[in-house]
Order: structure tokens, then C-alpha cells, then sequence
């Protein structure tokens, strides 16, 4: 240690010093409380032994004024003094010193007390260096954060969560949200929707969450259906996922032109379809475990759909906001989410819940990450419309086609193929990647998607078409649709894409044969507007030039403008 | 939030009292790690009677029991599961991979 010994008496700083030296530590002297006190910011000792009676200034008031100058750190100070100075002394521990030593002064007793002293001093360094360090620690996780939230905030991607028919709410119980809502549409026009819900919450809760936003998207860009996307999630959740950590999550999708919602949901709570007036129409429970305990190859993916008819809101929350509480133990619940948001109107109901969740809690935190997202059910979109704007018809006849193909591409799938190859999302990638056709993204996929499924369903998979009709039973033609397939060893399907070049336009041509018997090309009704949500081959041919049947039925030629920008 | 180890022939129980949530992780990791180090113990019981509230993250701590209990080879129950709790494990569809009494 470095100790000041401040005295008037050369004699005593002397013999003092000398001793102090003796015990290993240094000595620097002042001659008078004024010195002391320069001496003390010069120097920086580690302790100081001050004499009561000193000139200029004694002892307790240089004392004071060095205390009130080492804010930062603590200096012991131990006041020398002689019998009969009880009644100052006893001030001056009052007013900052730490200790007193009698004179003359006892060696034995000084070498205790410097000890005692450095002990107290070393303990003192270790918690200000703590402390410290739990200052930069502390410093360090915000900064991390602040990346983490910067991060979470690009690949939610909250841009693609501006959907007309989505509303959606996100309150963190910490800087970070172990919640995440993503939304985003598949070149077809199907809402999909996610919340995921993520163990805990702050950033190791958000990092779990992270890994399901990448999937999602670009499966969904691509045409991917739910049940893929989500066996897809399962595997990237368990491959970086460590064990017991899991993602709760409840997997919607929309589709406004069938009007049906299918929902996944594994570990989330209820998810409710509540009509005007607030009545609910259908509710979905959590029949699945939650992401990331069960491998994908044993994850269930059936999910519960549902057929709507009239205007209502689709409500999927966190537990959070279930689990929220005011300051009098209550609980918010499921009934009061749906009274708010059912009662009020679409693209309001999100606000109200707000509200009356403000109102609910009285100012108490919420303990949980809360998130909600709202669907607007409308049955009338006028979905179609967007996509379906006629194309004018082919100019001239095929003869025009100045010669060869720029680029074919030819896809030929067995009956096994055509049991795991997800042949759409496939040719989807491709278009893609034909600068003309990118643009077209939506008009393609819906043009493939029907002529695709028409070819398997009725053509290599035999379903009678009376089976999809309006009022017939959905679920039971796609049970039938999965058996046969399942079944499936013989029969193909031919897909040929190629790209013309039509006096300075470029055009699709796509050619899908199938091995069935075909149909009674003379049945076909032209696309009819009126009739929103027909798909089917009107609607193909509505967005193509032309199409035209083989005389069996089996193979159709579909030509395809890219509309100008 | 507590847990004490009660261990009577081959079945060892974890008794839980109070909230189960990311505080009890070093209590109850201390009291899985006793019963799984008993060689004598076949079946261990997770007692639920006293716990008001679990969170996910308490149900993060079951997995891992579960894990480290099969791997020591002995059998998982949960047991006395009321209102609430028996709520959040349906929830997260635990019955499907946890024996839940």
C-alpha cells in the first residue's frame, strides 16, 4: 500500500515512516493538513495516518475535505492522537475519519490496524472492480441486444406483415420479443400465417423463434403448402434447437378464394373464428406438441380446416395475453379477447384490444410476451379479380411462332415421383429464375397449379370432378385424393415448358400430358366473372392467350403473354 | 418456488411447491440430479399438488428430465396435476409424450 503519514513533528513522520516502510509498504509525508491534502490528490495513497493538532489545518478538517474529495473510491483515514482528545475525536470519526490510534504510539497495534485496513481496502478494490466489470457487462449485453433487435426486425420482415386482411399486435415482456407473427402470401393468393411463440423470453427465447422465419418465407413464396412448410420448420427447429427448448406454434392458412381456413396449432392457445356480434363460429385447440420435441419424421401435420360462409374475425394469440394479469390476480382469458374483438368492427378489433387490455391491467407489466394477430374473414374479397384480367387473345394463329423455342425444359414424372415431388413449387423456382415469366409469378402459378392438379386428380388419379363441386364434402375428396395416391404404381405426367419470342414479346407455351383417358373436351364453360372463386380451367383460360385440348382430353396446350408491366 | 426429494423404495418424488417457472431452474435441476443419481430408484414422480402457475420454461425443465431419466433408464410420471397446470400440459399437448396421473 501507499500510506500518507501526515504530522507536524519531522521526528515522528520519521519514525512512523520508517516503520511503515519496514512493513513492505511506501510512505510519502505532509507536515500539515493543507499539505495532506495536496499530498493526497498527487499521490494517491491507499491510506492515511493524520495527527490530531497539525498548523495551518488540523487533523478532522483535513480529513473532511479529503473525504469529500474521493467520491470514487474509499480512503481509510486514521487520526493519531493524544489521551484527553476524546470529545474531537469522536466528532472527527463522525465527520469521515475511519479510525484512531493512541499516541505514543504502539507498533504492535499500528501493524494491526494497517492490516486490518488493507484487508478492508482489498476488499473494497475487488467489489469497485466488480462492479465495474458488471458496468461493461452491462453495457455489452444492451449492445447486443440492440444488434439482436436491428436482426429479429429484418427478418421479420414487417413490410411482408402488411397484409390488407392482417392485423397484428406484439408487446415484449423485455427489449426482446420471444414472439413472432410472420404472414405472407403464396403465388396463389393463400394467406399463410404464423405465430410462433418461443421458450422464456428476451433474446434466448427470440434466437429460438429465428430459425422458422426462413422457411416460412420462402416456402410460401414458392407455392409450398402448410403441411411442407411445417415439416420443414420441425427440422430446422431441431437441428439448431438444443434439448428443452422448444417453439409453440399455431400455423394458419387462408385461402379467400375457396373460402376455407386450415390451421395447424402445437402448444398455442385456442384460436377462435368469432362472427359478427361476437358469437364463436369455430374454435381450434392445441393438438400437437409444440416444434422441436418430436423429430420431423414422426411431427403430425394434420391440420383442421373449416369452411366459411359470412364476415368474421380469426383471433390467434399468445399465452401471454391469456395468461396477462391485473393487479387484482385476475386473469385477461379467452372470453373477454373474444367479447372485445368480436363486438368490434373489422380492422378495429386489434385497437380495442389494446385498449381494453390498457384498461384491464391498471398499469401492471405484463409478465409475458403478448402477441395477437387478427384475420379480417371477408367471404366477398374480390380476390379473383386481381389475378384474373383476360389476356388478349392470341394474335394470329400458331403459325405466327417465328420458329424454334429460345428454351424448353421437359418434366416427366412416374407414378412414384408424383408421390413425394412437389411438382409445382419445382416448376415455380424455374419461372422464376426466366427474367419475363419472373414477373408473372401469380398468373403462372395459378395456370400450372390447375393444369398440374387436373392432370393427377382426374387424369392419372381418376377422381371425379362432381366430387370438388360446390356443397360437396372437401375433406372427403382429399382423403380420397391421399389414398389413391398413396396407392398409385402405374401412370404419368409430361410437363414441357417453352419460351417464343412473339414479334418482340416473349411467350410461355406449356404442354401437360397426362397417362389418364382424358374428357369430353366439348363440356368446358368459358370463365364467367361473376363466378369469383371458380378456379379451374376457365380461369386458365381467361389468363391465357389461348388453350387448346388434344382431341382425347389428356394433353393441353396452354399460351401464356406475359402482361407489360 | 421449492423442490424436495422424497424417496421411498424404487420411486423417487420431486415435491414442487409454489410457482415453476425459470427461478426454480437451479432447485429443481438439483433435486433431478440426486433422484437420477439413486441407483435404487426405478420410477421417478414428479408431484405437481402444490404448484399454482408453470411456464414454458418449466416445461423446457420436464424435457430435459424426461431425456436424462430415459437415459438412466428409469420411468417419468407427472402426478397430482391441477386446474391450471393440467391446463398449460394440454396445451402443449404433453400427455402425447409425458404419462400425466
Amino acid at each position: 500500500m501507499k500510506i500518507l503519514v501526515a504530522d507536524d513533528a519531522e521526528v515522528v513522520r520519521l519514525l512512523i515512516g520508517r516503520f511503515v516502510e519496514s512493513l513492505g509498504h511506501e510512505v510519502v509525508t505532509a507536515k500539515d493538513g493543507v499539505e495532506a491534502i495536496e499530498m493526497y490528490q498527487q499521490c494517491q495513497p491507499d491510506m492515511i495516518l493524520m495527527d490530531m493538532l497539525m498548523p495551518r489545518m488540523d487533523g478532522p478538517e483535513s480529513a473532511r475535505e479529503i473525504k469529500a474529495l474521493s467520491t470514487q473510491r474509499w480512503i481509510p483515514i486514521v487520526l493519531v492522537t493524544a489521551v484527553g482528545e476524546e470529545a474531537r475525536l469522536a466528532d472527527a470519526i463522525e465527520l469521515g475519519a475511519d479510525d484512531y490510534l493512541l499516541k505514543p504510539v504502539n507498533y504492535r497495534i499500528l501493524e494491526a490496524k494497517i492490516k486490518a485496513i488493507q484487508r478492508t481496502v482489498d476488499l473494497n478494490r475487488k467489489v469497485r472492480e466488480q462492479s465495474l466489470k458488471l458496468a461493461e457487462y452491462y453495457d455489452h449485453a444492451e449492445e447486443e441486444k440492440r444488434v439482436a433487435r436491428h436482426l429479429m426486425e429484418q427478418l421479420v420482415n414487417r413490410e411482408r406483415l402488411s397484409d390488407p386482411q392482417l392485423q397484428y399486435w406484439i408487446a415484449p415482456a423485455e427489449s426482446l420479443s420471444g414472439d413472432l407473427i410472420a404472414s405472407a402470401r403464396t403465388p396463389g393468393g393463400v394467406l399463410h400465417l404464423m405465430l410462433a411463440d418461443g421458450i422464456g423470453h428476451g433474446l434466448t427465447a427470440a434466437l429460438n423463434v429465428l430459425p422458422l422465419t426462413q422457411p416460412f418465407y420462402a416456402m410460401t413464396e414458392r407455392g409450398f403448402e402448410m403441411h411442407d412448410v411445417l415439416i420443414e420448420m420441425c427440422r430446422k427447429v431441431r437441428q439448431v434447437l438444443p434439448t428443452g427448448r422448444f417453439v409453440a406454434l399455431a400455423f394458419v392458412a387462408v385461402n379467400f378464394a375457396s373460402r376455407h381456413i386450415e390451421v395447424w396449432n402445437g402448444g398455442i392457445p385456442d384460436l377462435h373464428l368469432v362472427g359478427e356480434g361476437g358469437s364463436v363460429l369455430k374454435t381450434w385447440r392445441s393438438m400437437h406438441l409444440p416444434l422441436g420435441i418430436l423429430p420431423a419424421a414422426q411431427l403430425d401435420v394434420t391440420t383442421e380446416r373449416h369452411v366459411f360462409t359470412s364476415r368474421s374475425t380469426l383471433l390467434v394469440c399468445s399465452d401471454g395475453l391469456i395468461e396477462a394479469r391485473n393487479p387484482a390476480g385476475q386473469s385477461y382469458g379467452a372470453p373477454r379477447l373474444i367479447a372485445t374483438c368480436g363486438t368490434s368492427a373489422p380492422g378495429e378489433a386489434i385497437n380495442a384490444l389494446i385498449a381494453d387490455l390498457e384498461v384491464f391491467l391498471e398499469n401492471e407489466a405484463c409478465h409475458d410476451d403478448v402477441s395477437v394477430a387478427v384475420v379480417d374473414i371477408d367471404p366477398h374479397l374480390p380476390e379473383l379479380k386481381r389475378s384474373v384480367t383476360p389476356s388478349a387473345p392470341f394474335p394470329g394463329g400458331l403459325s405466327d411462332l417465328d420458329g424454334e423455342a429460345r428454351w424448353r425444359y421437359l418434366l416427366r414424372l412416374g407414378a412414384e415421383e408424383l408421390r413425394y415431388v412437389h411438382t409445382v413449387p419445382l416448376l415455380m423456382s424455374l419461372v422464376s429464375e426466366i427474367k419475363p415469366l419472373a414477373q408473372a409469378h401469380g398468373d403462372l402459378f395459378l395456370i400450372l397449379t390447375e393444369l398440374f392438379v387436373n392432370a393427377l386428380d382426374h387424369g392419372v388419379l381418376k377422381l371425379n370432378s362432381s366430387l370438388k363441386e360446390k356443397g360437396a364434402d372437401v375433406e372427403a375428396y382429399l382423403l380420397e385424393r391421399s389414398l389413391r395416391l398413396a396407392a398409385l404404381t402405374s401412370g404419368h405426367i409430361e410437363i414441357e415448358l417453352s419460351g417464343y419470342d412473339l414479334g418482340g414479346r416473349s411467350m410461355l407455351r406449356l404442354r401437360v400430358s397426362d397417362s389418364g383417358d382424358g374428357f369430353d373436351v366439348g363440356s368446358l364453360k368459358p370463365y364467367n366473372e361473376s363466378e369469383s372463386g371458380t378456379r379451374g380451367i376457365a380461369v386458365v383460360r381467361a389468363l391465357c392467350a389461348l388453350v387448346q385440348h388434344n382431341a382425347s382430353g389428356n394433353s393441353v396446350e396452354a399460351y401464356y403473354i406475359p402482361r407489360l408491366p | 418456488m421449492t423442490a424436495s426429494v422424497e424417496i421411498n423404495g424404487i420411486t423417487g418424488s420431486i415435491v414442487l411447491t409454489g410457482q415453476f417457472d425459470f427461478s426454480a431452474h437451479r432447485d429443481f435441476r438439483q433435486a433431478c440430479d440426486e433422484i437420477l443419481a439413486d441407483a435404487n430408484v426405478q420410477e421417478v414422480l414428479v408431484n405437481f399438488n402444490a404448484v399454482d402457475y408453470l411456464d414454458s420454461s418449466a416445461l423446457g425443465m420436464l424435457l430435459l428430465l424426461k431425456e436424462k431419466a430415459a437415459s438412466g433408464g428409469k420411468s417419468l410420471a407427472l402426478v397430482n396435476c391441477r386446474d391450471t397446470v393440467r391446463q398449460v400440459l394440454e396445451i402443449a399437448c404433453f400427455g402425447k409424450i409425458f404419462s400425466i396421473r
